[in-house]
């Protein structure tokens, strides 16, 4: 009976009742699309800033040069204390780690820094650099090299010539299949692979610094890079700072203009909802007046109501936060070329909220209690 | 008469009319705050950014290639170009001057110090530094602005003093010597005599090469190095537009013969502050230089930028979704709520046209004054917003006031259309029978 009176009421007065679906099925499609967004969103900007290759700096603990065979270089570390301390390490948030050693060698005449290192892994670390040519493909493989943009203009390089490094009295020779602009020092350097030249400045096993791609938010990123330092007291370990520093402030700042225009909607489509529900309740009074007239207790009736508006918001709610869900998938694709995936948690929230809209909305009918249904009947 | 019957229907029922009335003025308050936002936010993120610090260099055009490894230029003072100190005023004199925020001259000077007995990279730049501008003022930089994530601890060394900030890792292996406080003794490395005392006022951290040596300002490092007014780089903290195709182009064109841009494509790369507008007019004033994007910089701020403005207008799309919505609603409830109302008028011989008419100009008067008070409500809040998330208050913009109460007036004239289609097929008879 009590459910029936509910359907009864449902199928009663479609031009209302579908003015107040539309309403609520598209407010939940905004709110639910708006709480996936907004809780996506920190994540997808986090990973913006991350993409820009290495983070962390491995060095010598002496950054001061030191006189090795006649040349100057850089202090030194061992190549295997730094690969052992990575392995006590969990790796899966090292996106990519590189180990470089940089020589200043001759060619054509001309001193030009020269660093070798994993190509394979550096083509990760610096994902800004633009390449004519293609990348070296492979960690081992001694016989092709990259050249920095003013290197080639100065030496007249381009991509398949032939480059001759000399060292002291060695010399090496490697095949240019790219040439980098990089827009930074790197422009004025040549990449070639580590073994080759350690094997040039005879080096063998030594590297200048390690470079480090960790994925994950700033905390994230200096917790690693403290347990890094603890792991090889003898060497620096520094996260690059740079980004790192401006990303708290920045995200605060993007997130907090995103939550206030979302609050802004979210006040606006309950209003909304909730404006459209009275309207409907106040429109039952007809039928209040009918159904206490024929004896139905004040509290069934408003029973009736409250049941009539908790289906309406559920059902609302629930076609609604599908369609946002869709909403937020197809604005993560259009704003961060990668879908936001739908949080289980909107899906209760939204409704919930829908309901307590639309029960809210309904407050009117309990002022109903007071009338007196001869009043209404009568079309006052 | 239609003007009686209008006037009629805002007396009877007042308080019906407030009800809608709030609705336009919320929902207009919201889609003007958000649209105030969302035009004002570029500028003001692009200029949050900067402080990601410099993002263009500036080299000389050099005869030898720099050999530089960890941020150490390792070339002899004697060798390489060097840039004069004394054109640095006229970038503030370039079309986008107004977008150069700050900029720094490094210049490197390998030294030995007698208290460590070691060779040291000694940097010489500005902290604080006037720079008098060919126009007669003066603009204020240094490394305060281009590398605003520098941590002193102490205090930075004065403009031109005899004083010196030492790197974190320094300090740390010689701690003794690099006390705040102590004098240092500096000279250029491998030239004898023309040895100067410094007062070490502050320990640095950069994560960066910086930790390793000591900063000293541009002038002392100049007169250490015997090159008096040069520098070796210049870092330029520029407030830049993203890059979209017409900025890779008239990048492009800089350097490669095959492409040109037509005068119109020209004129609207050169007047748009790419970063490479920016850097071709730096590299007007200062003749023999090349200006680099600093690109892990200028890439991300330009990423971030376009993808928080993309996504601020879908935010702002659907804050005007759903205050259409919530005008509309109400529209048509107003209409269904009165379809009583419409059966009389029906009765009584009334057209159509006149009751459409009559209920479509109800719903444009409410439009425009809802929408005009919205407008200043969400003014309001926009200033509200912009002054808690941004620190400075969005300003109103007026040119918004016309498509707030256009926008109102489309959407609540939308809103009681379907209904009064529908209400053109009432039967007067049925609706005042009540069914």
């Amino acid at each position: 009976m009590f459910w029936r009176l509910v359907f009864q009421l449902l199928r009663g007065s479609r031009g209302r009742l579908a003015v107040a679906i539309l309403a609520i099925v598209s407010g939940a499609a905004v709110i639910s699309a708006l709480l996936n967004l907004d809780l996506g969103v920190q994540n997808k900007l986090a990973q913006e800033f991350r993409t820009l290759g290495a983070n962390i700096v491995i060095s010598p603990a002496s950054g001061a040069p030191a006189q090795i065979s006649g040349a100057e270089v850089p202090s030194l570390m061992p190549e295997r204390d730094v690969q052992a301390a990575l392995q006590q390490l969990p790796s899966a948030q090292v996106a990519a780690a590189a180990p470089y050693l940089y020589i200043v060698a001759r060619a054509q005449n001309i001193p030009v820094v020269v660093a070798g290192t994993w190509l394979d892994q550096a083509q990760k670390l610096d994902v800004t650099w633009k390449l004519e040519g293609n990348w070296i493909a492979s960690r081992a493989d001694d016989s092709h090299c990259l050249v920095g943009r003013n290197v080639a203009r100065r030496l007249h390089l381009a991509v398949g010539n032939p480059l001759d490094l000399h060292y002291l009295d060695r010399s090496a020779q490697c095949s240019v299949t790219a040439i980098v602009d990089a827009g930074g020092t790197e422009d004025n350097q040549v990449f070639a692979s580590l073994r080759a030249v350690q094997a040039l400045a005879n080096l063998p096993g030594q590297i200048g610094l390690a470079q480090l791609s960790v994925t994950g938010t700033t905390q994230v990123v200096a917790d690693y890079a403290a347990r890094l330092a603890a792991a090889l007291p003898q060497y620096q370990v520094r996260p690059i700072r740079q980004v790192a520093e401006a990303e708290g402030a920045l995200l605060g700042r993007i997130r907090l203009l995103i939550v206030s225009m979302v609050l802004l909607i979210l006040i606006l489509t309950a209003l909304c909802v909730l404006g459209t529900m009275a309207a409907l309740a106040m429109e039952r009074r007809k039928d209040v007046g009918l159904m206490k007239s024929l004896g139905g207790s004040i509290s069934r009736i408003v029973g009736i109501f409250l049941a009539e508006a908790g289906v309406l918001g559920a059902a609302g709610g629930l076609l609604g936060t599908i369609l946002g869900a869709a909403l937020s998938y197809w604005m993560g694709l259009r704003v961060f070329g990668t879908a936001i995936a739908p949080r289980w948690e909107v899906f209760p929230a939204t409704i919930a909220l829908m309901v307590l809209v639309t029960l809210t909305g309904a407050i009117p009918l309990r002022l109903l209690g007071n009338v007196k249904p001869a009043d209404i009947l009568r079309g006052e | 008469m239609f003007a009686r019957l209008l006037g009629e229907s805002f007396a009877r029922n007042p308080r019906r009319k407030v009800l809608t009335a709030a609705a336009l003025v919320i929902g207009m308050a919201v889609a003007t705050a958000t649209l105030t936002i969302a035009l004002e936010v570029g500028d003001r993120l692009a200029r949050e950014f900067r402080s990601l610090g410099a993002n263009l260099l500036v080299t000389p055009e050099s005869d030898t290639l720099p050999v530089e490894i960890g941020g150490v230029d390792y070339r002899p003072v004697d060798e390489g170009a060097y840039l004069n100190e004394a054109d640095l005023g006229k970038l503030k004199t370039i079309f986008w001057r107004h977008n150069i925020l700050g900029f720094t001259p490094f210049l490197d000077v390998p030294a030995s110090i007698s208290e460590t007995g070691a060779a040291t990279t000694l940097i010489g730049t500005w902290y604080q530094h006037e720079v008098p501008v060919p126009d007669g003022t003066k603009f204020e930089t240094g490394a305060s602005a281009t590398h605003p994530w520098w941590k002193v601890q102490g205090r930075w060394f004065t403009d031109g003093a005899d004083e010196c900030v030492v790197g974190a890792s320094l300090a740390g292996k010689y701690p003794a010597a690099f006390a705040l406080g102590k004098t240092i003794h500096v000279a250029q490395n491998g030239v004898s005599g023309g040895v100067r005392s410094l007062v070490v006022t502050g320990i640095i951290s950069t994560g960066d090469a910086e930790d390793n040596a000591v900063l000293v300002p541009l002038a002392v490092a100049q007169e250490i190095s015997g090159h008096p007014g040069k520098f070796r780089q210049l870092f330029v903290s520029a407030l830049t537009k993203p890059a979209d195709a017409l900025a890779e182009r008239g990048e492009r064109a800089q350097t490669d013969k095959g492409i040109q841009l037509t005068p119109t494509e020209y004129d609207r790369w050169f007047c748009s502050p790419y970063i490479s507008s920016i850097g071709f007019q730096i590299r007007t004033v200062l003749p023999g230089t090349e200006v680099h994007a600093i690109r892990r910089v200028a890439e991300t701020e330009g990423r971030i930028l376009t993808r928080v403005g993309t996504l601020l207008w879908i935010v702002t799309l659907a804050a005007l979704g759903a205050a259409a919505l919530a005008v509309a609603a109400t529209s048509a409830t107003t209409v269904l709520e009165r379809r009583a109302e419409i059966g009389v008028m029906k009765a009584l011989g009334a057209s159509n046209a006149l009751v459409s008419g009559i209920f479509l100009a109800e719903q444009v008067l409410l439009a425009i004054a809802g929408g005009a008070i919205g407008f200043f409500v969400g003014a309001g809040l926009a200033r509200f917003l912009g002054e808690s998330i941004f620190g400075t208050p969005a300003a109103p913009r007026l040119i918004l006031f016309p498509v707030v109460l256009a926008l109102a007036a489309i959407i609540a004239m939308a809103g009681s259309l379907v209904p009064l289609r529908r209400a053109a097929h009432f039967r007067p008879a049925v609706i005042l029978r009540g069914e």
